[in-house]
């Protein structure tokens, strides 16, 4: 109801905890993983699938290496695991043998999701990294494939037709399922602007996400689209607006993104809103009251007349003391009411 | 000269299958390896850098211009040894810190620092505060620079910086932090002598506190 703009009685949540934050809250309240969630304030459930899936939520000890049916390497540090060798070494996919997107047992943790939540939540499935992250952070390395975009192209292309064919395969099964929002996305933007040039992303990516886009919504007309990134991608919105997106995330407040009520005032009519609170400095730093304050000013920007859901800007990562959590909790608890009152 | 603004050209169009033959070109006419350096290469990384900084280029233009200029230094480079006459802007000493193992912003850096002169000493990622503390005792660069990409990981620019001052390496250095969570304020906080935004503005801020640094 929130993201197709009508105000609800409550501002939804949605807030994501990181590995190892969330088995510290769950030593605490003796409940763990989406029940967890749930238990605090959460109005949806996400599953992750596809390249992302597994790195992003898999704690493994300081220095411990696994390596992702993607061929993909990584290595436990602080609590998550990073990416440290990628298996298209050469600009050539011709060897490369892509995951099948179609057996069945990858919808097993959805069909499971869908079961024990969907009666009263919302379920998101997540397929970032779905285009450009998942070449440069995953299959290719950064540098590598920032200069394919440029040198190589023609592999660049291979690559991102390679991940549009199983993520439009695997997306649409998951909507079979009957979820009721899909994500999709990649990290293409930092602190002050778009990592790629807005031009190169239209020409290699947009197109892509069309024909993704086209397919979910043949498969189930009402599925609502939520696009990813980090960082300040406020450049690429009037496209994601053109290609039907209904949800953005996370607003990171940075760049031009800081002024949340300009961007809400611009495109708050077309689309929904996810994120906006500062997870860098504010979070780990600030103090409990200070947390509060900006909980209010999120609100305040992002959630008239609906279209916004709340979490912070990114996950509540390791660094953040329990007492904000609890600030933050507390805060969204005693505001998130419409019609929106703060004081 | 013709030869320059060609070379410089193409590094900023990053024609890296054009550069060897520049390079070698200027080599042939009798124009010295220091010079190509100068007036060739440093001027386009310089324009690069300005593009990037005024959003015109992004990372990845930055990184196939780099890729030329290398390709050309690498030609070049062995032609030095010996040359008493190269410009020495300083050495510059980079690392990720303690715990995170991103790269990218470090060797932007590194590329932008080595286009504008600097000697530039790489050690890595996931670098412990100790050994930044023994690789300054040993290479005695100018400037150094602390990269980290995670709020969970700027911590260790902090720890980086206290180990410096315990080994008494501190004042010897221009200390420079960088990074996505990483600003001025906690510049400041944590005793950096900068902080800069991108690689672009890093060079300025390098040459600059350089310019203001008392001379020994």
């Amino acid at each position: 109801m929130a993201i197709k703009h009508q105000q609800p009685d409550l501002v939804p949540l949605f807030i994501r905890y990181v590995g190892a934050v969330s088995s510290k809250l769950s030593r605490i309240h003796g409940i763990a993983g989406r029940d967890l969630e749930i238990k605090l304030g959460n109005d949806g459930v996400i599953v992750q699938i596809g390249i992302n899936a597994e790195y992003s939520h898999k704690v493994v000890p300081d220095g411990e290496r696994w390596t992702s049916e993607w061929g993909v390497t990584y290595e436990g540090m602080r609590g998550i695991s990073q990416p440290v060798d990628h298996p298209l070494k050469e600009p050539d996919v011709s060897g490369y043998i892509w995951p099948d997107p179609h057996k069945p047992e990858r919808m097993a943790e959805i069909k499971q999701a869908m079961a024990r939540y969907h009666s009263d939540y919302a379920v998101m499935v997540d397929l970032s990294c779905t285009f450009l992250e998942a070449g440069y952070a995953h299959l290719r390395g950064m540098e590598k494939f920032m200069m394919d975009l440029h040198l190589s192209r023609d592999f660049a292309c291979q690559v991102l037709d390679g991940l549009n064919t199983y993520y439009t395969a695997l997306g649409v099964h998951a909507i079979e399922q009957g979820i009721d929002i899909i994500r999709i996305g990649d990290d293409i933007a930092g602190q002050n602007g778009m990592l790629v040039p807005p031009k190169l992303w239209r020409e290699l990516v947009k197109p892509r996400m069309e024909s993704m886009i086209h397919a979910f919504r043949k498969a189930n007309p009402n599925i609502i689209v939520k696009y990813h990134s980090c960082g300040d991608f406020s450049a690429i919105i009037p496209d994601l607006i053109d290609l039907g997106v209904d949800f953005i995330g996370t607003m990171q407040p940075c760049g031009q993104q800081v002024d949340m009520a300009a961007i809400k005032a611009k495109y708050g009519d077309k689309l929904a809103f996810l994120g906006g609170l500062d997870t860098q400095q504010l979070l780990p730093n600030g103090s409990p009251e200070e947390v509060r304050e900006a909980v209010k000013d999120v609100l305040r920007s992002y959630a008239p007349g609906g279209g916004y859901v709340f979490m912070p800007g990114h996950y509540v990562n390791l660094d953040v003391p329990l007492e904000n959590v609890w600030a933050l909790l507390s805060a969204v608890h005693d505001y998130r009411r419409y019609p929106l009152n703060f004081d | 000269m013709e030869i320059f603004e060609q070379i410089s050209n193409a590094v900023i169009e990053g024609e890296f299958g054009e550069i060897t033959d520049l390079v070698q070109s200027a080599l042939d006419q009798g124009i010295g390896a220091n010079e190509v350096i100068r007036e060739g290469l440093s001027k386009g990384m310089t324009e690069v850098g300005r593009r990037f900084r005024e959003g015109e280029y992004f990372m990845p233009e930055v990184l196939v211009s780099a890729k030329t200029m290398n390709t050309a230094l690498s030609i070049l480079k062995p032609l030095l040894v010996g040359d008493t006459t190269q410009e020495n802007v300083g050495t510059f000493l980079i690392g990720t810190v303690k715990g995170d193992v991103h790269d990218i912003g470090k060797n932007m850096v590194s590329m932008m620092m080595e286009g504008a002169g600097f000697r530039v000493i790489d050690i890595g990622v996931d670098v412990k505060p100790e050994v930044f503390v023994k690789e300054i005792t040993e290479k005695q660069p100018d400037v150094v620079g602390l990269s980290a990409l995670l709020s969970t990981t700027m911590i260790s620019q902090k720890e980086t910086i206290e180990a410096l001052k315990e080994a008494g390496v501190r004042d010897r250095v221009i200390v420079l932090v960088g990074g996505a969570p990483v600003d001025q304020n906690w510049a400041n906080t944590i005793g950096a002598d900068g902080y800069a935004p991108n690689a672009s503005v890093a060079v300025e801020k390098a040459k600059e506190l350089l310019q203001r640094r008392p001379h020994s």
